[in-house]
């Protein structure tokens, strides 16, 4: 699913994201990535994003290389992939079910597919009752969880979250790798960046460890 | 670009535990939609684009309704200035179908040949009129409007010359130089003479005013893209999440791009109304003085209002700016946003 070989970015200022990193993803995997600010956690979602480019390297995800992909290409790979940030990035101005449904309408699909679809999402996420309020008048875990909704509604081959449970008391972070574990299982390869470690270590998932841009552990996590 | 959902809907569509899984659905998701329902998606983008840009503009009517009019302003002024040059064209137009040529003939020639020769000439290709003045006639018109009356009683002979006036029917000037050459070339004729001077003054004023209008409209369209540009610029900020979010899940440049083209498509469709509105009336306003004014000099001169043609060309070009000025604003927000 996702393959890193030898990537490494550098930055115009001469900061070093990443150093020649290494490792590979399996299609139905669940990973974690870890390490403390500054390790590389977001360079390395960004790079999966397509939000950035390697500076060397080659970095392979379903099978397109991400160093040499056009920008015109950059939309089709994103529809296989599904994000959740730690701020959620909703838009506030629309209901749950116009944010949850926005990947589905940028896929052209109709109107009452986009219907079932975000009624399926919506409800794996336990907000079917929320769908036409807006993202102000739900709770911190709610958002969150809309954003869960909004990266699995597109059915992603790959589901991406940076830091997803960083702003959520320890029950709501359990419930929300719950969500993730819960998607998981459908199929969908699952790669978080978290520096949440005891949260880490009690599920038990393949977790890479980042310093500094290295990567300097590949294991499973708690063992 | 938002999807409502009634609530009859969300009942009739009740979400399902059994709820297809990624794995089970690849087949259909790799069948892809077929062209009709691609077409249909397609339309129905355009259409909430639309209505999404209205509904924007619709919030703010009265900065929208600014914007428009400056907008108008700045495309009014070129193509006002362009219509009043028109009208000056058409006024010079008719002062130079009234163009002349004199031939002074010779100081021998008789009235009955002066006679003869208007005849031959009036048949003559490229002649619409010809006037025969003879030497005594003359002298009395000259006598009369002169103020020289008394004075020129006292010469020994009239000293002025049999003239034919030639009212060409060609108003350009090589054609009237040749009809002037061959008229010169007639027997008893002295001299013919064509003043074109005041023609080609006029032409070359025309012609100023016509580099002035390109000028001043060259600026002026600028300015109108910045304007356009900068106010789709605010619409970008305001929406800078929105973006971000529609292109890390998916959203193509074109996706992005089309509510604001939209908006700059709007913003120049009001714009070229309120300026075919002002021109319109603004017209209208000046041609009583002008008509009053021309009835002083005995003409029956108006000034022309806006045609439909023009109209619907300034409209036209109103939306064309509008929506390249949103292109360069958004296309440089997306180049921003592009992967480094």
């Amino acid at each position: 699913m996702i393959r890193f070989e030898q990537v490494g970015k550098r930055y115009p200022n001469g900061h070093v994201g990443l150093h020649e990193l290494s490792f590979r993803v399996r299609r139905g995997e669940f990973l974690f990535v870890t390490g403390h600010s500054g390790a590389g956690k977001s360079t390395l979602l960004r790079l999966l994003l397509a939000m950035e480019r390697p500076s060397t390297g080659k970095l392979l995800l379903a099978g397109q290389d991400l160093s040499t992909i056009s920008n015109a290409q950059i939309p089709y790979l994103r529809r296989q992939i599904g994000v959740v940030f730690q701020n959620h990035q909703l838009l506030f101005d629309r209901t749950v079910f116009n944010n949850v449904a926005l990947p589905l309408q940028i896929l052209g699909l109709s109107k009452s597919e986009i219907v079932k679809r975000v009624d399926s999402a919506l409800e794996r996420v336990a907000l079917s009752d929320k769908t036409d309020l807006y993202p102000g008048d739900l709770s911190t875990g709610q958002q969150q969880r809309v954003g869960i909704a909004r990266a699995i509604v597109h059915r992603p081959a790959l589901l991406l979250a940076d830091e997803p449970t960083g702003n959520l008391d320890p029950r709501l972070a359990a419930e929300i790798m719950g969500v993730f574990e819960d998607i998981n299982r459908l199929g969908t390869s699952v790669l978080i960046a978290s520096h949440d470690l005891a949260l880490i270590a009690r599920m038990r998932h393949r977790m890479l460890t980042l310093q500094r841009g290295r990567l300097i552990g590949d294991g499973e996590a708690g063992v | 670009m938002s999807a409502t959902r009634s609530p009859k809907v969300a009942e009739r569509v009740a979400p399902k535990a059994s709820d297809p899984q990624p794995q089970k659905k690849k087949r259909d998701d790799d069948d892809g939609p077929d062209f009709a329902t691609l077409l249909r998606a397609w339309i129905e983008s355009h259409r909430a684009s639309l209505l999404d840009s209205l509904r924007r503009l619709g919030k703010q009517p009265i900065g929208s309704f600014f914007t428009c009019m400056v907008m108008a302003v700045a495309l009014s002024l070129p193509m006002g200035l362009s219509l009043l040059l028109n009208n000056v064209e058409r006024l010079g137009g008719s002062w130079q179908r009234a163009a002349q040529i004199s031939l002074y003939l010779q100081m021998d020639a008789s009235p009955g040949e002066g006679q003869a020769l208007r005849e031959q000439i009036k048949a003559m290709p490229g002649v619409s009129d010809a006037e025969y003045i003879g030497r005594e006639q003359a002298l009395e018109e000259f006598q009369q409007q002169s103020g020289l009356g008394d004075a020129l009683k006292e010469l020994p002979e009239n000293p002025l010359p049999g003239v034919v006036l030639v009212t060409p029917n060609e108003v350009d000037k090589p054609a009237l130089e040749a009809l002037r050459q061959r008229l010169s070339e007639l027997p008893k004729v002295q001299q013919a003479q064509l003043d074109l001077v005041w023609v080609e003054r006029l032409a070359a004023i025309l012609k100023l005013g016509d580099r002035f209008v390109f000028g001043l409209t060259v600026l002026l369209v600028s300015a109108l893209l910045l304007v356009i540009g900068n106010t789709i610029r605010l619409h970008i900020e305001n929406r800078r999440t929105e973006i971000e979010v529609i292109k890390l899940v998916g959203g193509t440049d074109s996706y992005v791009r089309r509510p604001f083209l939209y908006m700059g498509a709007l913003y120049g469709f009001g714009a070229g109304i309120l300026s075919w509105g002002v021109l319109a009336f603004g017209l209208d306003w000046l041609n009583d003085a002008v008509v009053g004014l021309a009835g002083l000099y005995g003409s029956d001169f108006s000034l022309a209002g806006v045609p439909v043609a023009d109209g619907l060309s300034l409209l036209l070009g109103a939306v064309l700016l509008g929506y390249i000025g949103a292109w360069i604003a958004v296309a440089r927000h997306l180049r921003e946003l592009a992967p480094k």
